[in-house]
């Protein structure tokens, strides 16, 4: 495999840099994200980073097109698809899978977005593998390889000392051969990977949930929920948007934005009706979508075990605990 | 088992057994040691799940509004802060007295999550910033009391005076630095609105953050909206602020939410008087009445 | 964030949040009695100066106002007997919280101005006017679009 020491990684990133815009996991005024490699940019590899690549691919705000409506006219203008490549350093495997998550929302089942698309087709994806797991980490109980991601262009190993490097795709061979004069081959093993302090059994959990719409646990477990969105706008695959138009006078712009099932907008219909009226129904649609609907339609479970919900929560519901009580139901 | 865990459990039981109330609010361990997030008891048998330990933040009068139409009683938990957030709401006609049973805990200050995670459970953690300015650690309003009258003495003399040195650090930049400074902390906002959802003050029914159909919020999340998200929510809860810094806490982002809510507790108690919110449960609010002689600037 | 050039041919637009019984009357009688004031006010009339919400004034810059005024009857005045009481505490509060953030504070002022006072009412336009002509356009709190 080829490889290099921890301490000369921001040599590859800047090689890399000079062709690619390249995103690398940092601190950023104070979080930690995927940023634009810059020289003295605050590389984070310790742990895995707090917001996830989705917004890369799916931005909190993203202008959709400009509108121009004037008396009876209407003029609408696109704005221009970038096409530059980019690439994305560091994907752990938990983030990886959600990227195919979002990918099967967004350009499976007859429709793909274009939006999404876009960014999607120009980014290059290196994964970068864990051997020691964070305290929030069940990613395994996933059935999620911390050491081999699905759907990477490269597959970076964490060695210890060293990084190695693996081509998974063409795209991948190409990049690895222009950093190859910073690399050397070896005979690697690769690290076991440590303990994991969260696990949740889900087998057979999205079948029974069939079963448990109007279940008393939904009660329990929506109680202390504060109907935040604070889970879901950490969460890598949480993927509800809202459209909305910004308009000034004549002009406007027609925006999407990350929206959440927990907000009373989100299912708010026309004449005042509201069909999720509380923490009940909305807790239980946001764990059934994770664990039943999109396993359902997708044939994935919506949850990557990536345990940034886990962390963020303020009153910490936890859904290994949750899936824990499902299972016990 | 701490004492007073013991404690808890015993009169949690006690309540639940003779009937005094429906349910009982406390706190209960979760995932990590450093994590004790509400829990919410309506058998006997289950009161042995709660405790009390350092981790105990969350200010739980605020489920109250959640019981608001609730036909029997609850009975919740309250420390030194989440007792100014039950008179508080007292204060806004939000809760009936009568329906709740409030068991004060004297509390001797909480430490830091974040600390504590990153320590680890040997560590020498610190107490929570909002700990350290605490003036009211017993608390104001109870129906029973874990530890008796010894207790409150006791947790009296760890009573901290308020400290505004980092309020007073940004008042001392330049307007500039102080624009880039806040436009950097709420560029990384998520707009999640945990820090009003757990917010003990926000109680209205509707918020304006949540009617961006009708237009009061626009729902992009950009540096413009955001400050307009974090001033109105700042303007909002001036004078019935009760200092608990949940709104910290629970920002995923860890902006400095109560350097705001400070700020605004600062001028309040500089221009109209002394005032602390959630003390006096008949008093006026420092926004809801006026004095004549008010500070005049605008002549 | 600070502006350090001018550009040319800008002029200040300045928002007024006039109450309907003093200021906006106050205004009338400036211009009834052909005093002169700069072009660069909007007026905008409210029922009372307690009418003006803070949000409105936050929304006034992000959409491009260069400085804000908030005008009502003088304390003991006020057509609704205590609203400008009110209004008095809120935007001291405000005020500060503004400045807080980083507004400079001769972008957002509170005058109070009787029906009686037109001149009065020239003179704080010609101002505020002034003094915001001098610092340039507001950049801050704007949003982008």
């Amino acid at each position: 495999m080829k490889t290099i020491a921890k301490a000369k990684l921001p040599l590859v990133l800047e090689l890399l840099a000079k062709e690619y815009k390249v995103l690398v996991p940092a601190k950023f005024e104070g979080v930690t994200r995927f940023t634009p490699y810059q020289q003295d940019v605050e590389l984070a590899l310790e742990e895995n980073v707090i917001m996830p690549p989705k917004d890369i691919f799916f931005p909190q705000t993203e202008k959709m097109y400009k509108f121009k409506a004037k008396d009876k006219s209407l003029e609408i203008e696109e704005y221009p698809l970038e096409d530059a490549m980019q690439i994305i350093f560091g994907i752990r495997s938990c983030d990886m899978k959600s990227i195919d998550c979002l990918d099967q929302v967004f350009l499976t089942k007859s429709y793909v977005d274009p939006y999404y698309k876009n960014k999607r087709d120009r980014s290059i994806l290196v994964a970068l593998s864990c051997i020691e797991p964070m305290d929030s980490c069940f990613c395994t109980s996933m059935g999620i390889d911390p050491q081999k991601a699905v759907g990477a262009d490269i597959q970076a190993y964490d060695l210890g000392d060293k990084i190695g490097f693996e081509a998974i795709s063409d795209v991948g061979k190409e990049i690895l051969e222009k950093i190859s004069s910073l690399l050397t081959e070896e005979e690697v093993t690769l690290p076991a990977v440590g303990e994991f302090n969260l696990n949740a059994d889900v087998e057979g959990v999205p079948e029974k949930l069939k079963e448990m719409f109007d279940h008393p646990i939904w009660d329990d477990i929506s109680r202390k929920c504060l109907n935040c969105s604070a889970c879901a706008y950490v969460c890598p695959t949480c993927h509800c948007f809202d459209i909305a138009n910004e308009v000034r006078g004549e002009d406007g712009v027609k925006i999407r934005c990350w929206d959440c099932c927990m907000f009373d907008e989100y299912t708010m219909m026309a004449g005042g009706h509201q069909p999720r009226p509380g923490k009940k129904e909305r807790v239980r649609n946001r764990f059934l979508h994770k664990l039943r609907y999109f396993p359902e339609r997708y044939d994935m479970l919506l949850c990557t075990g990536c345990g940034r919900c886990v962390v963020k929560c303020p009153v910490n519901m936890d859904i290994t605990s949750i899936i824990r009580q499902i299972k016990n139901a | 088992m701490s004492e007073i865990t013991k404690k808890i459990q015993e009169i949690a039981r006690e309540i639940l057994e003779k009937g005094e109330a429906e349910i009982v609010i406390g706190w209960e361990k979760g995932t990590f040691w450093y994590l004790s997030p509400p829990a919410f008891i309506d058998k006997p048998e289950d009161t042995q799940r709660l405790v009390w330990d350092e981790f105990c933040h969350n200010n739980l009068s605020k489920y109250l509004l959640d019981y608001k139409n609730h036909e029997g009683k609850v009975a919740i938990f309250v420390k030194g802060c989440d007792s100014r957030a039950f008179n508080r709401l007292l204060q806004d006609k939000q809760v009936d007295r009568e329906k709740v049973v409030l068991i004060g805990i004297p509390c001797t200050g909480l430490k830091d999550q974040d600390k504590a995670k990153s320590l680890g459970p040997n560590g020498d953690i610190p107490k929570a910033q909002k700990c350290m300015e605490c003036k009211y650690p017993t608390p104001l309003v109870y129906d029973y009391l874990i530890g008796g009258e010894e207790a409150l003495n006791e947790v009296a003399a760890t009573k901290e005076a308020p400290d505004f040195s980092d309020v007073k650090a940004v008042e001392e930049m330049t307007p500039d630095e102080r624009y880039d400074f806040w436009t950097k902390q709420y560029d990384r906002c998520l707009r999640c609105y945990a820090c009003r959802n757990v917010c003990p003050a926000c109680s209205c029914r509707e918020c304006i953050f949540d009617q961006t159909r009708i237009g009061w919020i626009g729902k992009a999340n950009n540096s413009s909206e955001n400050q307009f998200f974090a001033l109105t929510r700042a303007m909002h809860v001036a004078g019935r602020c009760v200092e608990c810094g949940e709104c910290e806490r629970a920002c995923p982002m860890d902006i400095p939410i109560m350097l705001l809510n400070k700020k605004l507790i600062k001028d309040i108690n500089e221009l109209f008087g002394k005032y602390d919110a959630g003390i006096d449960p008949e008093g006026k609010l420092p926004l809801g009445h006026f004095d004549k002689n008010d500070p005049e600037e605008f002549m | 964030m600070s502006v350090k050039e001018i550009p040319q041919n800008w002029e200040p637009k300045i928002l007024v949040f006039a109450c309907n019984w003093c200021t906006y009357a106050g205004a009338d009688l400036a211009g009834l009695s052909r005093l002169q004031y700069p072009p660069n006010i909007r007026i905008l009339r409210v029922p009372c100066s307690g009418r003006v919400n803070p949000q409105f004034v936050i929304r006034a810059f992000q959409r491009g106002v260069d400085g804000v005024l908030v005008a009502g009857c003088h304390p003991g005045d006020c057509h609704y007997v205590t609203g400008n009481y009110f209004t008095r505490r809120r935007y001291l509060l405000m005020q500060r919280l503004l400045q807080y953030v980083g507004i400079d504070p001769e972008r957002f002022q509170a005058r109070w101005i009787s029906g009686s006072e037109g001149p009065k009412f020239q003179q704080v336009v010609n101002q505020i006017t002034e003094e915001i002509r001098a610092m340039g356009p507001n950049r801050k709190l704007r949003d982008a679009q």
